[in-house]
């Protein structure tokens, strides 16, 4: 069989709004990581797109801007933000909305960690109980430390020397370490039997090893979070620690691979967060943030749910079948005729929410839209992961298997806004 | 416009498994991009990569298919797994865990790929990170994983450094010819833009599979 060189493009699609300035991008090959990405929101040039404003600002809350008055609008938003934010109650639906459109490269540092805190509710709206609310977070976070976490040579320590168990905390005990006095003779450390004590001890130092490997290849690129530096240390330790909080506190879950990448841009964001206190206490704050970002997405992560109607099977079924509602002749290429299953490249697209398709910093500005959305950030998800799809349609119709996989599996670099844009677009498309 | 042409090529699918950190994606890379860094980020659901080769005068493009260790991605293998010709074990001889799960990955592998007669399917274990420490951390013997080997059907065994690129281009050539043998020849269409074809590497290869 022939491929067709020429194909029907669903009107909507030969809409000029695709193919902007930003069009060039879309031939680019994927560019190398940058040594050090500037912990702010890049700026784009200004895309020159038509003023096809068919999406009216009534038609959904979260319009997106439309990139031709990108940089005049950011200024605006700023102080629209700042306006938002100053406010004695945070108005959120207004927020969100303000947020939606983006942070300028001023406002992104300064304004993001307590955007995003609002965003994920972990600060309520009301700003005169943030103090408290942040105060008790914190607090509780340090008893989830001194319950949960041991020092990894502790746990070595351990291992060689059982008689040194004396966690008797019957609270934790199912999930965490085990009392000495459960330990019998019978239940060497070496025994691999299912029911043997040491097993569920194992099982814990298997993840903290996993963890630890992972954790060590984060970002790898990043002086942040890579690296000698004792800055990258404490970041690595502070990774670690929330980690392995997380997975004790939620045993069905644990740790999967890739939370890592996923707690990144929270940890980092917060880290770098002006406020020096606030900044101090990015662990504890950054914990609290990742628990509400998961509980979004922790069906993604959970291998019993993996073919539920709420796993990450059905979650990739349905970009597909938005890619199908949206633009059906990609959709058929791709999957009908190259064969390409949406779970080779969409697996990690969602379970990592894109943190390993793009640079640091658009990953930013990608993640102020996903948190910003009023629906929440799954769908929102799905329309980027769609609209990603159409942007590089005319490569796609044009390649066979092996290309279009590799193409989706190492994303080329391409202007965020007009990618949010683009995904915006699909929404006002199916309302 | 493209030249669009369409021809008939050997496409041998393998499948690379094994646990988290025994350095699946080093192979690899060091296979096909004859590169190692110690900066990969681990592999999340499973990545792709391509390499033709000659086997006996036959040239086969080899679609390698890295997945990710941690055994929460296993359910999700059988997409992966279809229609594959070999599978390639790898464990770490530094760490015993790494070998003792290897039973079950050739278990769920079989079970998973859903292939036409489980007992002749092709596979090749690689004992990865001879270079540690001298060779002075090993805590699996050779003759062990011959054993090993020996009692899964005479399985093929090499020992490499993906580190330092040993007996990694040898292992993965044995791949290839066995899984030639399991051969299935399948339509691949060869769009203008397809990069895959001109990075193909046409190098001297070891004269047989040392098997």
């Amino acid at each position: 069989m022939m491929m067709k060189k020429k194909k029907q493009v669903p009107e909507w699609l030969n809409s000029s709004l695709w193919y902007s300035s930003s069009d060039h991008h879309r031939f680019d090959p994927p560019e190398p990581p940058s040594p050090l990405p500037p912990p702010v929101s890049v700026s784009e040039d200004p895309p020159t797109i038509p003023t096809n404003h068919d999406a009216s600002p009534s038609s959904s809350i979260s319009s997106a801007p439309s990139a031709a008055d990108d940089t005049s609008r950011h200024g605006h938003a700023h102080t629209q933000l700042l306006v938002e934010l100053s406010r004695k109650v945070i108005d959120m639906r207004e927020l969100r909305r303000v947020a939606s459109q983006g942070l300028s490269d001023a406002a992104a540092q300064a304004l993001r960690p307590t955007l995003w805190k609002l965003l994920l509710g972990c600060l309520p709206p009301d700003r005169a109980l943030w103090s408290s609310e942040l105060a008790k977070k914190r607090s509780q976070y340090k008893h989830f430390k001194d319950d949960l976490l041991i020092n990894p040579s502790e746990i070595i320590r351990r291992m060689h020397n059982s008689t040194s168990h004396d966690i008797d905390d019957a609270k934790f005990q199912s999930r965490t370490l085990l009392a000495r006095s459960q330990i019998t003779h019978g239940d060497h450390p070496l025994s691999l039997r299912k029911t043997s004590i040491w097993n569920q001890f194992f099982r814990d130092t298997e993840i903290i090893e996993q963890i630890d490997r992972d954790v060590k290849r984060t970002h790898p690129d990043m002086h942040f979070f890579s690296g000698d530096s004792q800055f990258a240390k404490s970041n690595q330790e502070a990774f670690k620690n929330i980690l392995i909080i997380f997975a004790k506190l939620n045993p069905g879950i644990r740790y999967v691979q890739g939370m890592n990448e996923v707690l990144a841009p929270l940890f980092y964001v917060f880290r770098n967060d002006p406020d020096e206190e606030n900044a101090a206490f990015a662990e504890a704050d950054t914990f609290f943030c990742f628990v509400e970002l998961l509980s979004g997405f922790q069906d993604n992560f959970c291998k019993q749910l993996d073919n539920s109607l709420v796993g990450i099977r059905s979650t990739i079924t349905r970009l597909s079948q938005l890619l199908k509602e949206h633009d059906e002749e990609l959709w058929r290429h791709l999957e009908i005729t190259t064969k390409v299953n949406p779970q080779f490249y969409a697996f990690r697209w969602i379970t990592l929410l894109l943190t390993r398709e793009f640079d640091f910093s658009d990953i930013l500005h990608i993640w102020d839209t996903l948190l910003s959305d009023p629906e929440g950030p799954k769908e929102t998800l799905l329309r980027v992961c769609c609209a990603m799809l159409i942007l590089v349609r005319r490569r796609l119709l044009a390649g066979d298997f092996t290309s279009n996989l590799k193409l989706l599996q190492s994303y080329p670099s391409t202007n965020i806004s007009h990618l949010l844009h683009v995904a915006n677009k699909l929404h006002v498309q199916s309302v | 416009m493209h030249n669009i042409s369409q021809r008939k090529r050997t496409l041998l699918k393998v499948i690379v498994l094994g646990d988290s950190g025994v350095g699946k994606t080093s192979l690899i890379n060091q296979y096909v991009d004859k590169k190692f860094s110690q900066q990969y980020k681990a592999t999340i659901g499973a990545d792709f990569v391509t390499k033709e080769i000659q086997v006996d005068d036959k040239l086969v493009t080899l679609q390698i298919w890295d997945t990710a260790g941690q055994e929460r991605f296993h359910s999700l293998g059988a997409a992966f797994y279809r229609g594959a010709d070999c599978c390639v074990l790898v464990y770490d001889i530094n760490i015993q865990k790494t070998f003792d799960t290897l039973n079950n990955w050739h278990d769920e592998f079989l079970k998973q790929a859903d292939t036409n007669d489980p007992e002749a399917f092709p596979f090749v274990l690689i004992g990865n990170k001879v270079d540690v420490d001298g060779g002075n951390s090993r805590r699996v013997t050779e003759k062990k994983a011959r054993n090993w080997c020996a009692s899964r059907g005479n399985i093929p065994y090499y020992e490499t450094s993906a580190k330092e690129g040993y007996n990694v281009e040898e292992a993965f050539f044995c791949v290839a010819k066995i899984a030639q043998e399991n051969e299935h020849v399948q339509d691949i269409f060869f769009g203008g833009i397809s990069e895959s074809v001109s990075e193909a590497e046409q190098q001297q290869q070891p004269s047989r599979c040392a098997c």
